[in-house]
């Protein structure tokens, strides 16, 4: 079930790393036919987002000290030290953005040429950090697989 | 015709969305450093990550919420350039700010 939870919280930040890249190309290219797309996909973001923090904060809180556990006595203690340390307090960051975009994202992007260029700066945002959380989190599995290896 | 303004909302958040992700970096900081700060928010929900989260995302809402309705309902007014520069500046910069600590001191 652990496992289960682990790979949705990582499939939902997928999605919505996705959804906000389909953001970005539909905002450079904002028109009149896809205006009505890229607001409901500027909501699905924050939805997807929201649900998998929910699930990797349940994981992180419950289940997650018994992995923690393994990697600082492996040979990665800097899985847990350094990546997860930031992973937990940047991914925040990521959820506010989310948050966010909706809110940019309901502005004529045809007409307003700031609402657009902020747009594209939110969703780029999202999905560089996004990439950086899916980096981290490899990290952290790489360090509980490098513990139990080591045992 | 061209309208570049930005919305009430969308200033109001913008800024809040900048000083949540300060806010976030500086109580890392904060309670990284001082294990009473790190107790009381262990304290207040039964797990510092909580607390912390609560806060940061009521911080972003609440400041939000009232910048919006600053000036009678009219809102913060900030150039494009300012917001648009504030924002991206300053998620980067809470960013650098959190690796930057766990990477020189913790």
């Amino acid at each position: 079930m652990k496992e289960i939870l682990l790979m949705t919280h990582v499939m939902l930040g997928v999605l919505s790393i996705l959804a906000s890249l389909w953001v970005f190309v539909d905002a450079l290219n904002a028109s009149e036919v896809n205006l009505a797309r890229i607001r409901l996909l500027s909501r699905f973001v924050p939805v997807v987002m929201t649900v998998g923090f929910l699930i990797a904060g349940y994981w992180y809180v419950n289940l997650y000290p018994a992995d923690k556990a393994i990697i600082l006595k492996g040979p990665w203690p800097f899985a847990h030290d350094f990546f997860m340390e930031t992973k937990e307090h940047l991914v925040l960051m990521l959820l506010l953005l989310t948050a966010y975009l909706p809110i940019v994202a309901s502005a004529d992007l045809v007409l307003n040429r700031n609402a657009r260029k902020l747009t594209l700066c939110v969703s780029a945002l999202i999905v560089l950090t996004g990439l950086v959380m899916e980096g981290e989190g490899g990290v952290i599995s790489m360090g509980v697989r490098m513990g139990l290896l080591a045992h | 015709m061209e309208n570049s303004r930005f919305s009430n909302n969308a200033t109001a958040f913008g800024i809040s969305l900048v000083v949540a992700s300060i806010a976030n970096a500086l109580l890392v900081a904060a309670k990284e450093k001082s294990p009473k700060v790190l107790a009381f928010m262990k304290g207040l929900t039964g797990h510092h990550w909580i607390t912390h989260c609560t806060v940061i995302v009521l911080l972003f809402v609440i400041f939000g919420w009232v910048l919006s309705r600053a000036n009678g309902g009219k809102g913060i007014h900030v150039t494009p350039a300012t917001l648009i520069g504030t924002i991206v500046g300053g998620v980067i910069l809470s960013a650098i700010v959190i690796v930057g600590f766990y990477l020189i001191v913790g």
